[in-house]
């Protein structure tokens, strides 16, 4: 079972590697009710993608998977920071980041 | 094993341990340091990759300044220990899990048949693989000239966030009412 | 690392010996702290403890070591024993990636009858392509062992004093980054090599088809980047948590900031973390805008001093050992003088408000380092006309 093709890393490690992450990223997503876990999952899932782009990138010679990443952690960025401001608002409200609050939101 | 090899391995151990860290740490304190962890084990994939840039922005951007304001959010809202981390019900949760499961053995073993595949895109890699200083000067090439329209646009987008969540902070209730 | 195992062996040695280097500037460090702060009050400092009190480090390590072990009631334990050890990493990590000189040529020799190839060591922890980055994410991973302490002690006054240290941070981090670009745009390069190997010989550049060249200045960044220079140094103050930044750790309303319920060796550990971080900030400083291991004068060059050494009758060992000695003893002189920097600074200017400092970090030294990085980038293409 363990010959030198399965120790060498190539390709195929890192997309393993990757979509396990991914796994664990969307089982905390659906698994957590604290709604900034909830937020960290999906940094996780994002690493977890950045990582594929990132080893297609290595090894089909293309660098374009590389901007993709650059374009992938400023949205990342982003979208926690606004994540964490609609967290804080939840916060001050009820003092409790439970995603079950998130039904008030509306209007 | 070679060195690569090792290395490898290790990194993706750390980096496995410290992403089941973030699922299933009841206190989100300690998530979100095992993500932290993750992150930089992460960046470390990044560089065995030969993308140190990308390796040295994911370290600045996410384990340095994202994760911070994470970490900074959890304290401020001083949560400890939650004694119902998880979402309720035996059934739901067991199908989760198991979505969860099936996920990731799918792409897995989809990975590991397609072998031959990735062997022929790894063959025909290996002529034009950049090192590290070349890399950084392709991608900042690619990103100005190709990719330009879409970073303008990212530009405008964090401009866009950054007033948005001023306006969100500042709300109904916040510490700069008047 | 290396391709054989002597190689790999004086590698780990040398990283090894920085990390001590690190460790070890911190005693004598908190030394000359304590009497320039002496010096500059116009009092004595410590005295008693051996010649000049120097043996004082000796007796505070005593101390230090000797204090009860304890951990606060409402902390946790893990967080609290784990930040002063996070503290120390990204220093020694960071430190270890400037190079101090030039490399090491180790000619062939036998050892257990075996020949030993010729080698290379470079005068660094280890050569990293892009330097400038790595240092720069190592550093800012510095945040969490605040953080944890603040966290993990269990005390509204560290937690506060944590959540401040690490919003000052982040804050000047942007600065930071920002006021060092000029320099990678004029050396188009990030690292650290290639730019301190383009700081030598004297001040000469090309604008619009003139070369200028000023024969009794070095040519250094700090020449082209005056204002890149300031926002560094500054940014590095509060990077470090140095006063006049210090809001942390501001005695009169947050006891003494992230470290209150620390003691002994754990609070010793902070102290090196805080030294570690003047020591790569300063180390940087140098490296980018203070000619790195280059003498100030610009007719010292590393080749006039290969020459000198060839002729003082070294082999090609001798010749690059001499050479990288001087050379180290230049960059030593340079961060001892900068560190020194550091401390008057100290003992010389008051604390800011917080107010004051985040209205510093985000509108004046954030539109200062655009500013400054637009015009260089605009003055390179015109000068290329």
């Amino acid at each position: 079972m363990l010959n030198e093709a399965w120790i060498e890393p190539g390709l195929n490690h890192y997309l393993m590697l990757s979509a396990i992450i991914f796994s664990l990223g969307l089982l905390g997503v659906l698994l957590r009710k604290n709604a900034i876990v909830m937020l960290m999952s999906i940094e996780l899932m994002l690493n977890a993608v950045n990582l594929t782009f990132v080893a297609f990138s290595k090894y089909s010679g293309n660098i374009n998977g590389q901007v993709m990443v650059f374009f992938v952690m400023t949205i990342a960025a982003a979208e926690a920071a606004v994540g964490l401001a609609i967290v804080a608002s939840i916060f001050k409200r009820f003092k409790e980041v439970n995603i079950r609050f998130f039904e008030h939101l509306k209007g | 094993m070679t060195t690569d090899a090792f290395l490898f391995w290790f990194l993706a151990l750390v980096t496995f341990i410290s992403a089941l860290g973030v699922v299933v740490f009841a206190n989100p304190i300690f998530s979100a340091l095992s993500l932290v962890m993750t992150m930089v084990t992460v960046a470390a994939l990044f560089a065995t990759l030969n993308a140190f840039f990308l390796a040295g922005v994911q370290l600045i951007v996410y384990a340095g300044a994202v994760m911070v304001l994470f970490v900074m959010v959890l304290m401020l809202f001083d949560l400890h220990k939650e004694k119902k981390a998880f979402t309720q019900g035996a059934f739901s949760g067991s199908v989760k899990l198991l979505l969860g499961g099936l996920l990731a053995g799918l792409i897995v073993g989809a990975v590991s048949m397609s072998k031959e595949l990735y062997k022929a895109i790894s063959d025909q890699a290996v002529t034009n693989s950049a090192t590290g200083i070349e890399s950084t000067k392709a991608l900042g090439q690619l990103l100005f000239t190709q990719y330009i329209f879409s970073f303008e646009v990212l530009g405008i987008l964090l401009l866009v966030i950054a007033i948005g969540v001023v306006a969100l902070a500042r709300s109904k209730g916040g510490t700069h009412v008047k | 690392m290396g391709s054989d195992i002597v190689e790999i062996g004086i590698n780990g040695i040398k990283l090894v010996l920085i990390f001590l280097m690190m460790v070890q500037a911190v005693p004598i460090l908190v030394w000359v702290e304590r009497r320039g702060s002496a010096f500059i009050q116009n009092r004595l400092g410590p005295n008693r403890v051996g010649p000049l009190g120097l043996l004082q480090l000796l007796a505070d390590a005593v101390k230090f070591l000797t204090k009860e072990e304890f951990v606060p009631a409402k902390g946790v334990p893990f967080l609290y024993y784990m930040a002063p050890i996070f503290a120390l990493v990204p220093g020694a990590v960071a430190f270890s990636a400037i190079p101090m000189a030039t490399p090491l040529l180790i000619d062939r020799f036998e050892l257990f009858g075996q020949m030993w190839g010729p080698y290379t060591i470079l005068f660094q922890g280890y050569e990293i392509g892009v330097g400038v980055v790595f240092v720069l994410g190592i550093s800012s991973l510095a945040t969490y062992s605040i953080l944890m302490a603040g966290w993990g002690s269990g005390n509204k006054y560290s937690l506060l004093g944590a959540l401040r240290a690490s919003a000052q941070i982040i804050s000047y981090e942007l600065a930071l980054g920002l006021s060092i670009v000029g320099v990678l745009l004029l050396n188009g390069s990030f690292n650290f090599g290639e730019i301190i190997a383009a700081q030598q010989g004297p001040l000469a550049f090309t604008f619009i088809g003139h070369t200028v060249t000023v024969p009794f200045l070095p040519n250094w960044g700090v020449f082209y980047q005056p204002i890149g220079a300031l926002l560094f140094l500054t940014a590095c103050f509060a990077e470090s948590n140095r006063l006049p930044f210090d809001l942390a750790e501001g005695e009169a309303e947050l006891v003494a900031g992230f470290h209150v319920e620390y003691g002994g060796f754990k609070m010793l550990l902070f102290f090196i973390g805080e030294y570690g971080h003047m020591i790569v900030g300063s180390s940087m400083f140098i490296a980018l805008f203070l000619g790195g291991y280059h003498f100030p004068f610009p007719g010292i060059t590393p080749e006039v001093l290969r020459y000198y050494a060839t002729e003082l009758g070294y082999g090609p060992q001798g010749v690059s050992i001499f050479t990288a000695l001087i050379l180290f003893l230049s960059f030593f002189v340079k961060l001892a003088l900068l560190l020194w920097f550091f401390i008057w600074v100290r003992w010389t200017l008051p604390r800011f408000r917080y107010d004051q400092l985040m209205d510093l970090g985000w509108k004046t030294m954030l539109p200062w380092a655009l500013a400054n990085t637009i015009i260089t980038a605009i003055v390179i293409q015109i000068s290329k006309i």
